[in-house]
């Protein structure tokens, strides 16, 4: 099957148009990020605690934020997640004196986050932890296999496995009844709902960081990557030529300042599962850029006399196809993530369905147009004679 | 078959074999998943190295108060003046030749000087750095140990930097406890009582008209175990926890939870001697400066009878205790940086969801590249598959673990891998549509199509090394699944790929699947 017979675009017809508008994003971005909205750090990056709950009923960022606010906590940021209505993420940070010591700043954070859930948690369950029953949504499997095993000598750590394992995959039990399938006897279940009782939440996870840790982490993450970027610098110099190298180099700045000011507009959270995400972005559009620059390198030695920029067409061109396939299918893969692969991914999938288009534009915009100014700058004899 | 082609077929196996061997049966023991993708707990903690040097300090200055005196150095006192710097004061200007051959005959670890009547003594860097990096891996070393006996599976336990130490611990949910048991120094103490208890210093001081006795020391009882008040003990302690020779969870005669212990010989002797001399007195048990009990001693206590530690325990805390008992002391604090708990539910959630979203994905891209490329499609697909249980089995190999951002390196490899396909197949094409024959298209299609793949695959693999070595742990997993998969694309995609070309295709054939 062919796509189209290779076309005649005169894609860097365009550059001048295409950087101007790549510069007014960045430097929207750029200021949005220092003076405007600024980033938002994940608590992987920042200090702070990180909360995911899941209640037995569906309520709002609003209800929860209430909760929150008659306990004195109102600074948390809620957010609703999944699409159940049931999930919400809470961030807080808890500012003590910048002299304490961090596992005092630690502590506090920790405090905090007990704080919350006892917030949300309210008056739920006292009256049913008073007389002497447990809250199965907090239980764990030992500790239930223990009570089955109490009046099912034998049976207990299967049961407890049958319902633990339950709660796992559901997040929560909301009803006895959603215990019915799970293959456990008749008389172990009215056993259950004489000792137990649902509370209305659990707890998801739990993540808390000092500021020791957060700032060590964005060290080492910008170290990686200045690293990372060297490297990549000193092969594509080598392989090719230094003004492929830092057209490549550009191209990935521009990657990574695009996706970041999307993200500042949108106001997403960067953490580290997003750092990965940029890290793929970079990496595709990477890869992007040097299979066109291996087709100028292998066109340059057949066409010789033909200036720069045709050879740069006439390569885009014959790898439109190809350009157009790869990034069609990764863009369906992503689209595919973004739709069905639920929360947790969620947001590394929105941040590649941006970097796969923006990736091939700054190939084509970015990569090309800076080889070719370099070579117009830096070598005009060179250029000529080609 | 061709003869060149035979090896390659035999290598193609052989590498598939292997990799189903390290990777069967295909769960988790084979590939560990992340704490992200199972739920569990993730601890970073740092060791604090200084307490090791003020311990060398303390050590020193006693030392050098025997060293003297035994040498008939006059001097008013050693005092201890920070970390790593002892003063001697009133040091002689006569006996200075004298002191300066002691030090450097029996302090070789400390750099010394004198001013006046004075001699400064200061640690020496490399030593104490030695000192410092000792108690980092002392503490690893127990941590270990007690993580191991608290009977957690696959447990990690890491160094990270110079004094940082990373514990993840798949499966627990009880922060907590895990952290007290990781906690608590530890050093397990048997003195005798002077006075006490008492509700304050003041009552306790009575006897000796306010004033501390120089060998003795006041500690406090420990609330959680129901002591209140304070205790004036013997600064010397009768035994430690390093004189243990056993100890178990036990029953007291009330049948609450207690440690029972017995001791060593050369301990053993000392408890029966020192029980046996102060009959009708208190022996206070003392865990981290922390009076636990303080039994009264009933009659001699024999060498090779042990005895029992009380305190209103809980089952878990008499388990922890024995637990920590066993595994030793920490050569020095630490405190916590950084703590994690992710629950199985966020886990099991997230692997199922992105699972299908991907498994689903990764169907489409296959059906588009048989319907697209048809027969040659087909090879493409075989050489995904390989891809990715080269990958499984190279996890397997290596150890490595599955987390989400490797998850991320996997879809980028994933897509470069298609990319590798669309490339060579595209570049088979227009060679076709130059007009060369089925056989000359494919073979320069591969190897005008090679140098991109090649370029591009080497240039992220590179950026994933620097990644791997500088970056922190979700960065490094994703580049450990990048680098595998690029290095299987190299070969899958390329090698195996034109593999299946020349195998399939006849030499004859006019018109190509494409």
């Amino acid at each position: 099957m062919q796509l189209f017979k290779t076309p005649n675009i005169k894609f860097l017809k365009y550059k001048y148009i295409a950087l101007a508008v790549t510069g007014v994003i960045v430097l929207a971005g750029i200021l949005n990020i220092t003076v405007f909205k600024g980033l938002k750090l994940g608590v992987d990056f920042g200090e702070g605690t990180l909360l995911r709950v899941m209640l037995t009923t569906s309520s709002d960022e609003g209800q929860v934020r209430d909760l929150l606010g008659s306990a004195g906590l109102g600074k948390s940021q809620v957010q609703s997640s999944g699409k159940t209505g049931r999930e919400f993420q809470i961030r807080a940070m808890q500012t003590v004196s910048t002299k304490a010591s961090e596992e005092d700043q630690l502590e506090a954070h920790e405090a905090l986050a007990d704080k919350i859930i006892a917030a949300i948690r309210g008056d739920d369950g006292k009256d049913e932890l008073a007389r002497g029953l447990i809250d199965l949504n907090v239980i764990d499997e030992a500790g239930l296999s223990r009570l089955f095993e109490s009046a099912f000598p034998g049976s207990g750590p299967d049961a407890a496995h049958r319902v633990i394992a339950y709660r796992n995959e559901a997040g929560i039990i909301a009803n006895f009844k959603d215990l019915d399938g799970l293959g456990l006897k008749p008389e172990a279940l009215a056993f259950l709902k004489d000792k137990a009782f649902l509370g209305k939440m659990t707890i998801l996870s739990r993540e808390t960081v000092g500021p020791q840790v957060g700032a060590d982490l964005r060290r080492k993450a910008v170290q990686a990557t200045i690293w990372s970027l060297i490297g990549m610098l000193i092969y594509i110099a080598l392989r090719f030529k230094l003004e492929f190298g830092v057209a490549a180099i550009f191209t990935l700045a521009q990657d990574v300042l695009i996706t970041m000011s999307v993200y500042s507009f949108t106001n997403r959270e960067i953490n580290l599962p997003i750092i990965a995400g940029i890290l793929t972005i970079v990496g595709f559009s990477t890869n992007d850029t040097i299979v066109i620059f291996d087709r100028v390198r292998e066109n340059q030695k057949t066409m010789r006399g033909k200036p720069l920029e045709e050879v740069m067409n006439i390569s885009l061109n014959q790898c439109l196809a190809r350009t157009i396939i790869t990034s069609g299918t990764v863009f369906a893969t992503v689209l595919s993530l973004f739709l069905f692969g639920g929360e947790v991914i969620n947001d590394f999938a929105f941040l590649m369905l941006i970097g796969t288009i923006e990736g091939v534009y700054s190939t084509i915009y970015l990569s090309c147009p800076v080889v070719l100014f370099w070579q117009k700058w830096f070598k005009p004899k060179n250029a000529r004679r080609r | 078959m061709k003869k060149n082609l035979q090896w390659k077929v035999i290598l193609t196996v052989a590498i598939i074999a292997g990799a189903i061997i390290l990777a069967y049966p295909f769960n988790d023991t084979k590939v560990r998943r992340g704490l992200d993708l199972k739920g569990g707990i993730h601890l970073v903690l740092q060791v604090l190295t200084d307490d090791s040097i003020n311990m060398e300090t303390d050590l020193e200055v006693s030392r050098l108060e025997d060293l003297l005196k035994k040498n008939t150095i006059t001097f008013q006192k050693v005092t201890k003046e920070g970390l790593g710097r002892i003063a001697v004061q009133g040091t002689l200007a006569d006996e200075e030749g004298k002191t300066r051959d002691l030090f450097g005959q029996y302090s070789r670890d400390w750099d010394y000087g004198f001013t006046g009547d004075r001699a400064n003594l200061t640690l020496k860097p490399l030593t104490a750095q030695l000192l410092r990096d000792q108690s980092v891996d002392q503490a690893l070393q127990t941590i270990d140990n007690r993580i191991n006996s608290y009977g957690v599976t696959e447990p990690l336990i890491q160094k990270q930097g110079k004094d940082k130490i990373v514990v993840e611990l798949p499966g627990v949910d009880d922060p907590e406890r895990v952290k007290e048991l990781i906690k608590v120094t530890a050093v397990l103490e048997w003195k005798l009582v002077k006075a006490g208890p008492a509700a304050d210093e003041a009552t306790l001081l009575q006897a000796t008209n306010g004033q501390l006795p120089d060998d003795a020391e006041i500690l406090r009882g420990d609330p959680n175990r129901g002591q209140g008040g304070v205790y004036l003990v013997n600064k010397v302690a009768v035994v430690t926890g390093k004189d243990l020779r056993t100890i178990r969870r036990t029953q007291d005669e009330w049948n609450n939870p207690a440690v029972s212990f017995t001791l060593n010989s050369e301990g053993g002797a000392r408890f029966e001697q020192v029980t046996g001399d102060n009959i009708g007195k208190q022996i206070a048990i003392i865990l981290d400066k922390k009076v636990q009990s303080a039994p009264g001693i009933e009659a001699r206590i024999d060498r090779t009878q042990g005895g029992v530690i009380q305190g209103r325990f809980t089952a878990e805390e008499a388990d922890d205790l024995v637990v920590i008992l066993k595994a030793g002391a920490l050569p020095a604090g630490i405190r916590y940086l950084e703590e994690r708990t992710i629950g199985p539910a966020l886990g099991a959630d997230s692997v199922r969801q992105g699972l299908i979203a991907g498994l689903v994905a990764v169907l489409a891209v296959m059906t588009f590249m048989v319907i697209f490329y048809k027969l040659s499609g087909l090879n493409a697909v075989i050489a995904l598959l390989l891809n990715v249980l080269l990958l499984f089995g190279a996890l397997a190999y290596f150890k490595a673990t599955l987390t989400l951002p490797g998850i991320a390196g996997i879809i980028l490899a994933i897509g470069m891998a298609v990319d590798a396909n669309v490339l060579i197949f595209e570049r088979i094409k227009e060679e076709a549509a130059l007009g060369k024959g089925v056989m000359s298209s494919i073979s320069q299609g591969f190897s005008r199509a090679f140098t991109a793949i090649f370029d591009s695959n080497l240039t992220t693999i590179i950026s994933a090394i620097f990644l791997f070595q500088f970056g922190t742990g979700p960065i490094r997993g994703y580049a450990v699944t990048l680098t595998i998969s690029l290095v299987a694309n190299l070969f899958t995609a390329v090698f195996v790929s034109h593999l299946l070309f020349d195998l399939t295709v006849k030499k004859t054939a006019k018109k190509l699947s494409i």
